[in-house]
């Protein structure tokens, strides 16, 4: 049984900012936060329910980004033209997420708030050098230099200063992730998970820009997705980039075993995105 | 986390939905899930609860063409939608095309997690009329079933996906 909470729909992302507090939490599909509840670990006096927000759902290209809305479910992002034409890898990702009902539930913004280190999106979005926009009201009149729209302020974090821990992120309570944005153009990128049960023990992805070089994450395995820059494939080694890490030992195995799970899936991640590159 | 005061907020939502097809007003609590709404205030227990993590798939259910977990819906969420349960896949008490393939396939035993692999598998076939085989093990892999070792289910789907196109409309 879930505990008793209120109720807030806004239409709009400013009569949702003024919801928002520690205690009145930013609500869509409830595949993480309702488990939450469940569990006791969250008791928020009011959920506020952005689904009415339509602004909340849009994909577009905008100064030379892929931009979507925090409210897209992980099926519409699988599904959208846009993400299939500019970064077919997240729809890739996407449609691997959970199972078909959490799909079409959960959302990519929802997603990276709860912040679960084994989540494919977050690992998928590291390595396609994705940043988050965080808006709040604006109680200080800009007087901080970071103006957004009227009576708003807001800032850009990347997903290294996005995601602080397991199930902990920069996010104030007074903030609401409105969209992901995804630099352009990717030239190709990767993902390999190895799953078992219903998160995967590891994930891989791996990023192609051209002549910027490439980026590689490994996710699931440790608290944080682990990211890693290289000027080109060759250069990877991938038994010292398992080394590195810190595994989460659990019921998917031991530290010992999932690094050398990590390095298998690496170095196969690493084969494919060479041949994405050199085919025509 | 701090004190709270609930009292002074409504804990229930006015709501206006249709399941399967008929209009229903409530009033609902806030906290009251899916599930609970269509089993404890209509009645419609077809719909059954398990893990209510959102991994087995008995309370499989439409929303809106949309699968969605009604132990991890909340019944206010319906407001203004359109829902689907496994009452509503039967006409003037015939079983559809894909509830027939499960019977005549062997799809099924116990039958607890069938409700959930029918919704499942209406709205596979809706988005997908000719799923392959690992299309359809791929969809229905969030649900799952300790009696018949899945492969009636799959048989049952493409059996029934066949005779879908075959009587040439979706089968609702």
């Amino acid at each position: 049984m879930l505990p008793p909470f209120g109720l807030a729909r806004p239409r709009s992302v400013s009569a949702a900012l003024a919801e928002l507090d520690e205690d009145s939490v930013p609500y869509w599909g409830g595949t993480e936060l309702l488990l939450a509840m469940r569990m006791g670990l969250i008791r928020p006096r009011q959920l506020v329910d952005l689904k009415g927000i339509a602004e909340l759902t849009e994909v577009r290209i905008e100064d030379g980004e892929l931009v979507l809305g925090a409210g897209l479910s992980h099926d519409e992002v699988a599904r959208d033209p846009l993400v299939a034409e500019h970064a077919p890898l997240l729809a890739y990702a996407e449609a691997l997420v959970g199972n078909a009902r959490v799909r079409a539930q959960g959302t990519i913004g929802g997603n990276l708030c709860f912040a679960e280190p084994r989540s494919d999106v977050a690992t998928v979005l590291s390595a396609l050098s994705a940043e988050v926009r965080l808006v709040a009201a604006d109680g200080t009149d800009g007087a901080d230099g970071t103006d957004g729209a009227d009576g708003t302020r807001e800032r850009r974090l990347d997903m290294a200063a996005f995601l602080l821990g397991p199930y902990w992120t920069d996010r104030q309570p007074d903030e609401l992730l409105v969209d992901v944005r995804i630099p352009l153009p990717v030239t190709a990128g990767v993902y390999l998970k190895y799953q078992t049960v219903e998160r995967p023990t590891v994930g891989v992805a791996a990023v192609a820009r051209g002549a910027a070089g490439c980026r590689l994450v490994v996710g699931a395995v440790g608290e944080l997705p682990a990211g890693f820059d290289f000027e080109d494939v060759a250069s990877v080694d991938a038994e010292a980039i398992a080394g590195e890490l810190e595994p989460t030992p659990d019921l998917t195995g031991s530290i010992l075993y999932k690094r050398h799970v990590t390095a298998v899936f690496i170095r196969r991640a690493l084969a494919e995105l060479a041949e994405k590159v050199s085919a025509p | 986390m701090s004190e709270h005061e609930l009292s002074e907020q409504p804990l229930d939502t006015e709501i206006q939905t249709h399941i399967n097809g008929r209009p229903i007003a409530r009033r609902v609590r806030n906290r009251a899930t899916l599930a609970q709404f269509l089993r404890d205030d209509l009645g419609l227990t077809g719909t059954k609860l398990s893990c209510e993590l959102q991994v087995c798939g008995v309370c499989s259910v439409l929303v809106d063409d949309r699968p969605v977990s009604a132990c991890t819906y909340l019944a206010v969420d319906v407001d203004g939608r359109q829902v689907r349960t496994v009452e509503g896949l039967a006409c003037n008490g015939k079983l559809n095309a894909l509830q027939s393939a499960f019977v005549e396939n062997f799809a099924l035993q116990c039958g607890f997690c069938t409700a959930g692999f029918l919704m499942m598998s209406t709205s596979l076939l809706e988005r997908n009329p000719d799923p392959s085989e690992h299309e359809v093990v791929e969809y229905l892999d969030g649900n799952i079933c300790r009696c018949t070792g899945y492969e009636p289910i799959v048989q049952a789907v493409l059996d029934a996906a066949g005779r879908i196109r075959a009587a040439g409309t979706s089968d609702d």
